[in-house]
């Protein structure tokens, strides 16, 4: 066990180094301050009502970078190891394939986990600085559940990987992701307004992709309609848990399967 | 089988209807140290990709010291090293071991002492701190050696280790291969380096279009009149049979 905890450490140590020593991870934070912190201290009119829509669009892009960060990462734990061969001395240590993804995959999560961190931190503070409501519980919510759509994403990401091209994988993910989450809950609609082969689709898209949107709480935080109850959060973090499950699962087989 | 290394019995690997690796028979005793010669294409890489547990044989069985290779504990005692390896250009030589390190599940002590060592036997102390990325591909070479013998393997796999080594580094990558081979390790490589193939094997293994067709001592092929064994190597290729 404890040499299993050790390769697990050392892969995530690995991700995260990775991660850190690359230039575009500072771009990305250089860009969110240059974009959130003008929207979220802008006070349009005087009117204070107003900032709450720009809070909104401030923390809407933060879900923005949030997915691009996953898919970023996600999609290159593994591409990189096959372009530049070092899967192969990789595998011929004592690890197995299930613990090289997980522990690929932790690395990964923890550093989209720590870039949201910092988003969150810059957007609390800069409602802090405009004196606005503060709703704790409601804010950890928010931050799991957002957290949790980092996860999905990685593992989604990273799923995408073995079977697609890198920036196949990352297209597909960056158009059906967002689709589901503006679209997804109003799926059941369009299957009735369509016939044979499309209901189908749109009904099997309907149960089979993860439905994003269950884990955005932005309006609830920014127009503070307060917390959700303790059952329908644990409820939906128990759908994110099982999709992350399955999608690592998935991984597994694939990567498995794949011929090196 | 206590004596051997590794057994391949009656091992192929096809690629859709292609035998990449066809009936292949092999072994490798304790101490041993074995050059796989062939021809591009002739199925080196493949084996030893089954070897390492990276590939599944089609038919046949292969054991690693008593064991699957494709179990990750058996494969505990080897070191691979690769023929071309970019390895992480965004570490030092030092973070690379220490993080092979922890995936060997070696305590962080003995990887720093072991790494001390191997620096200095691979003669990159001086380079220890500089990025991968700005590594030559003789250094990121000996960066690989390194890392195959991080956790004191008791069998050595090189794929074509001599490649990209200048003729100083050669020398010196021979002697520490030689002196691997007086400590009682095992040692199996493939290579077209026949020169350096015949100045450390006790034997070689040639393969030809997927099949081994000549397995025995170096000495047997060259003659023991130390004939020369690149035109040997040719004339097995040529006649394609077992010598």
């Amino acid at each position: 066990m404890k040499c299993v905890l050790r390769r697990i450490g050392a892969l995530v140590k690995l991700s995260l180094l990775e991660l850190w020593r690359r230039n575009d991870m500072f771009a990305l934070l250089v860009l969110a301050l240059v974009l959130l912190v003008p929207l979220s201290l802008a006070k349009p009119f005087g009117a204070v009502g107003a900032t709450r829509y720009f809070d909104e669009a401030a923390l809407l892009l933060v879900w923005g970078y949030s997915l691009f960060i996953s898919l970023g990462i996600g999609g290159r734990l593994f591409t990189s190891e096959f372009s530049n061969r070092t899967i192969y001395p990789l595998l011929a240590k004592p690890v197995s394939r299930g613990e090289l993804i997980l522990g690929k995959y932790l690395g990964a999560v923890v550093a989209g986990w720590s870039a949201l961190l910092f988003f969150y931190a810059l957007w609390v503070a800069s409602a802090a600085l405009r004196g606005g409501d503060w709703q704790p519980l409601c804010f950890f919510q928010a931050f799991v559940l957002h957290a949790l759509f980092v996860a999905l994403a990685t593992a989604a990401a990273l799923c995408g990987s073995f079977v697609l091209t890198p920036s196949a994988s990352t297209t597909l993910l960056a158009v059906l992701l967002p689709a589901m989450f503006f679209f997804g809950r109003r799926l059941p609609e369009y299957a009735q307004n369509v016939s044979g082969i499309a209901r189908v689709l749109v009904s099997v898209s309907y149960w089979t992709f993860p439905h994003v949107e269950f884990f955005d709480m932005r309006q609830r935080l920014v127009h503070g309609w307060g917390n959700v109850d303790a059952w329908v959060f644990l409820a939906v973090v128990g759908y994110g848990t099982a999709y992350v499950v399955a999608l690592l699962a998935l991984a597994h087989v694939l990567f498995k399967r794949k011929r090196l | 089988m206590d004596d051997k290394v590794f057994e391949i019995n009656s091992v192929s690997r096809l690629f859709g209807h292609v035998a990449v690796v066809d009936d292949l028979t092999l072994a490798l005793g304790k101490g041993e140290v074995v050059g796989f010669l062939g021809t591009n294409g002739a199925g080196k890489t493949t084996t030893i990709k089954m070897l390492i547990g990276l590939l599944r044989p089609t038919s046949g069985t292969i054991r690693l010291f008593g064991g699957d290779p494709l179990d990750a504990s058996t494969r505990r005692r080897i070191g691979y090293m690769p023929e071309i390896a970019y390895y992480y250009p965004f570490l030092n030589v030092r973070e690379l071991l220490a993080f092979y390190g922890g995936i060997c599940g070696m305590e962080k002590k003995l990887v720093r002492s072991r790494t001390d060592e191997l620096l200095e036997e691979v003669g990159l102390v001086d380079a220890a701190k500089r990025p991968l990325k700005e590594y030559s591909k003789g250094m990121l070479q000996r960066a690989g050696i390194a890392q195959a013998l991080l956790s004191d393997p008791d069998l050595l796999i090189l794929d074509e280790p001599f490649t990209g080594l200048d003729p100083l580094a050669r020398i010196h990558f021979r002697n520490l291969l030689k002196k691997l081979r007086d400590k009682g390790k095992s040692i199996f490589f493939s290579s077209h380096e026949l020169g350096e193939t015949e100045l450390l094997c006790d034997n070689i293994a040639i393969m030809k279009k997927g099949r081994c067709i000549y397995q025995g001592p170096v000495k047997r092929l060259a003659g023991d009149g130390g004939g020369n064994l690149e035109r040997l190597f040719l004339d097995v290729l040529e006649k394609g049979g077992a010598a």
